[in-house]
């Protein structure tokens, strides 16, 4: 008997349905998967046969083949399990192949017969075109979200098998989705002192430009970045379900099990290999920490410990806003568009910041700043340094302003960006910024004065122009980039100048 | 005299090379010509040498080797008791008993000399001082004496080749044909070309940490006045104080911001008591003068009086950087700082420093301001 369940598997952030066969004959009894099957998928025949042993049904002791269609491509994972077994069941005639006609299966089974929840359910239920399909219970809010066919889900294979032969009620698909309490995230009143990375943060936050915080250990660097997310505006509908749908591919579950509204944090430490932070890997391809980042924040905490050959990987991602891995049997394209937040010692003492503080000597200087190529550090608008808070700060002083009415002021200072019909200000083309961000007499001065004066490089001067924009956003609104803008972007940069060995200067 | 052409020298060096102290050093060449000195240790029975300690590095390989270098930097050997010999350190109990130089010590004798010290790792006010001092001691005709390290002593080499045309004198820890970064490379050529590099090492003999620390009593010793510019705690340069101190030579410091740790080892001196406040240039001259006539030893210097700069009080360009000068003073601070001290924005601020900066009222050094120096 043949029997063809509709599964699929996972490529990346992308489900590939899979047409799952299996034929069970007469001949010696064995089991055989083939369809270029990993071992997970391999390894099925021992949890299959156990689940339906425990669930009170029989195995047929018989040759059992299951091709796993189109054969030319890995299949990866547990999701598979679930397809197999009913597949088994139809063959064997223990299922009538009309109960489960346009249906899909996906989930891995336990030895005792519980379905279990498999990671990338929304990116595979979205590949299915089923009308109906099956997802264990722990899986099925997500799988509601997506996809084209009915959602049904079951807690165990017995309770499945029952309601597919009709003899009881499909159990109740739990209610999705009621968007999670947005969690008090850290707030920014927490952060004593600190004037400039707190504008600085407040200007990333609503220009979308990559931060740079250079400081001594214990300048609260960590303390800032982790508190950009805060003044982030919420995500819509369809940003959190694609935040969801890498997350789910990468079998990182979020709490609430709802749609996200908070961009995602993520901070990989910097012993993170390549593919742990890019992707790749496994046969599924699986997203690394900057496709996580997607939509959110990638904090790189001491950025000059990270490799240089991880760091120069960031550079397609941070100029395209998505990956592409390419390997000998697949390549796949993952979205980042990730916010990069990185913070670093000025120089291995970490006391650089200080006038004459320092006790590295120049070569050790040198090849630390060296670390970090010209192009990536480019690629930060924004670069402030960061000195210790004083005492008076962190025992007492005025309280500093709370999250809430920055983050309102970066609303407000998107929407102008978004009104010029830009995402962010830091996505402005350098041949617009004429148009976008027109310069007052005095702005255009002093930046001439500057280029004239070797200080700004002409690369610079775009990135100071956008940066000035969001600050003039920020301020009022639309309008001239006045000369005060210029000036504070200028300032906004200035960490640069620790980083920068005197040749680059 | 050139360099490595004598069998003498050739032997001189090598003898040096072996890497004994300066007190062997001097007991191994003062036994009959080097010549023979070499010739007895390795066979073994000079008396400087009786257990024949020497016997398996004095090999003709080596006084092939560092005769070759030698020639091919065409350094000169200064042997104590042979003419070129730096008068000031005839009389030093201590001095090296042979010296290796590039260039030409000798218009430098009749100086009146000053060694400019400090920390590798100098703040910008340490360099700027050393840069400044270096370049007005040179325009006095002084001959300025530092050990060509980075940081201050940079610093003043550089003042002092820019300035006048007063012999220069650069002291090595190294080797003079040592391996050095470009920028060192540069700086010992153009201090041999207006002066002497000096080091105890023979070209192609390898270096070793206390060597530094030894050239400490070469720099003092040839000074009438060591200057401090910028010390850390315990920093090397501060052995150049003590040297100089036990030499009775005049010690002067620079002060420095007790905020600022490079200047935490020389601003402890003057706690302790071990050297004169030095406040201007025209301090070190006159404690040069006072070292002279006590020795009455090399001729007075030519003094250049130091063009007056009146600094006219400009007006600030603005209202806001009339604000921010006001919260601005000698000492560094970070922006955050003057955020707070202002109440103004950071745009308004960062506008009045730019203002300020344009007209040379403000300093920015990596995101500290200051108040210029001289100003205030």
């Amino acid at each position: 008997m043949l029997a063809c369940i509709p599964s699929a598997t996972l490529h990346g952030v992308d489900g590939r349905p899979v047409a799952v066969e299996v034929h069970v004959s007469n001949g010696i009894p064995g089991f055989t998967v083939v369809g270029l099957p990993d071992a997970a998928v391999r390894e099925s025949r021992d949890r299959v046969r156990a689940a339906l042993l425990s669930s009170g049904l029989s195995w047929p002791n018989r040759r059992i083949t299951v091709n796993l269609a189109p054969s030319g491509e890995r299949k990866s994972g547990a999701g598979l399990d679930l397809p197999i077994t009913i597949g088994v069941l139809i063959a064997a005639g223990e299922l009538e192949a009309g109960a489960v006609a346009e249906t899909a299966f996906v989930g891995e089974v336990g030895l005792d017969g519980s379905l279990r929840p498999v990671p990338g359910v929304i990116p595979l239920v979205a590949a299915l075109r089923s009308s109906i399909v099956v997802v264990p219970t722990a899986c099925a809010a997500e799988a509601a979200l997506v996809g084209t066919g009915a959602v049904r889900a079951a807690e165990t294979l017995g309770e499945l098998v029952a309601a597919l032969r009709g003899r009881a009620p499909w159990p109740p698909v739990p209610v999705v989705l009621r968007r999670p309490v947005a969690a008090p995230g850290a707030d920014l009143s927490e952060v004593r002192g600190q004037e400039v990375g707190r504008r600085a943060l407040e200007v990333a936050a609503a220009g979308g430009h990559h931060l740079l915080l250079v400081g001594p250990p214990g300048s609260g660097k960590t303390m800032l970045a982790r508190r950009l997310v805060g003044l982030l505006p919420p995500l819509a509908p369809d940003e959190g379900l694609e935040v969801m749908r890498v997350h789910s591919a990468a079998g990182v579950w979020g709490s609430g099990g709802g749609l996200p509204d908070r961009p995602p944090f993520r901070a990989p430490h910097h012993g993170s290999t390549d593919v742990a932070l890019v992707g790749g890997g496994t046969a599924g391809l699986r997203p690394g920490e900057i496709s996580l980042a997607h939509r959110g924040v990638l904090f790189l905490d001491e950025l000059g410990e990270f490799s240089t050959g991880v760091l120069d990987m960031l550079r397609q991602p941070l100029e395209e806003g998505r990956i592409r891995i390419s390997r000998a049997r697949a390549t796949v394209e993952l979205p980042a568009r990730f916010q990069l937040v990185a913070a670093m010692n000025p120089c291995p003492c970490g006391e650089g910041v200080y006038p004459g503080a320092c006790r590295c000597t120049e070569v050790v200087r040198t090849r630390y700043a060296r670390r970090l190529s010209g192009p990536l550090l480019d690629r930060f608008d924004l670069a402030v340094s960061l000195s210790r808070p004083a005492v008076d700060d962190l025992l007492g002083g005025p309280p500093a302003e709370a999250s809430a009415p920055v983050a309102s002021r970066v609303a407000a200072a998107r929407w102008y960006a978004a009104d010029r019909g830009y995402a962010t200000n830091a996505a402005v083309d350098a041949g617009s910024l004429d148009a976008v961000a027109p310069l007052s007499p005095g702005a255009a001065r002093l930046l001439e004065h500057r280029l004239r004066s070797g200080t700004l490089s002409a690369r610079g001067l775009h990135r100071v122009r956008r940066v000035a924009r969001t600050i003039a956003d920020l301020d009022d609104g639309a309008g001239m980039v006045g000369e005060e803008h210029v000036a504070e972007a200028l300032q906004l940069r200035s960490g640069r100048s620790t980083l920068l060995v005197e040749s680059d200067r | 005299m050139t360099a490595g052409s004598t069998g003498e020298d050739r032997c001189t060096a090598a003898i040096a090379s072996l890497g004994t102290s300066a007190g062997r050093l001097g007991r191994l060449l003062a036994w009959r010509t080097p010549e023979e000195a070499w010739a007895a240790l390795r066979a073994g029975h000079h008396p400087a040498d009786p257990e024949g300690s020497f016997r398996t590095k004095a090999t003709a390989e080596r006084l092939a080797r560092i005769g070759a270098a030698c020639e091919a930097c065409g350094v000169r050997v200064l042997r104590r008791g042979s003419p070129g010999y730096p008068p000031a350190l005839v009389g030093d109990g201590s001095g090296p008993a042979v010296l290796f130089a590039l260039g030409d010590p000798a218009p430098a004798e009749t100086r009146p000399r000053v060694a400019l010290v400090g920390t590798r790792s100098a703040s910008a006010y340490g360099l700027g001082v050393a840069t400044q001092w270096g370049r007005q001691l040179a325009e006095a005709g002084v001959t300025v004496v530092a050990g060509l390290a980075r940081g201050v002593d940079a610093a003043a080499h550089e003042g002092a080749l820019a300035g006048g045309t007063a012999p220069v004198l650069g002291i090595l820890g190294t080797a003079p044909d040592a391996a050095a970064s470009r920028a060192d490379r540069l700086l010992r050529g153009a201090v041999a070309d207006r002066g002497a590099v000096l080091s105890e090492l023979p070209p192609g003999a390898g270096g070793a940490a206390w060597r530094f620390a030894a050239r400490n009593r070469i720099t003092a010793a040839l000074a009438h006045v060591v200057v401090v510019v910028e010390a850390h705690r315990g920093s090397g340069c501060l052995g150049v104080a003590r040297a100089a101190e036990e030499r009775d030579i005049t010690v002067g410091v620079v002060p420095g911001s007790i905020r600022n740790p490079a200047s935490a080892g020389a601003n402890q001196l003057l706690a302790d008591g071990y050297g004169a406040v030095v406040l201007g240039v025209e301090d070190v001259l006159t404690a040069v003068d006072l070292a002279i006539a006590r020795d009455a030893a090399a001729v007075a210097p030519t003094r250049v009086p130091e063009p007056q700069t009146a600094r006219k009080r400009q007006p600030a360009p603005s209202a806001v950087a009339a604000r921010v000068r006001l919260a601005l003073d000698g000492d560094p601070v970070p922006l955050d700082v003057l955020i707070r001290r202002t109440g103004l924005p950071m745009g308004q601020v960062a506008l009045g420093l730019e203002h300020l900066a344009g007209a040379g009222m403000a300093v920015g050094e990596q995101g500290w301001w200051s108040l210029p120096q001289g100003s205030g």
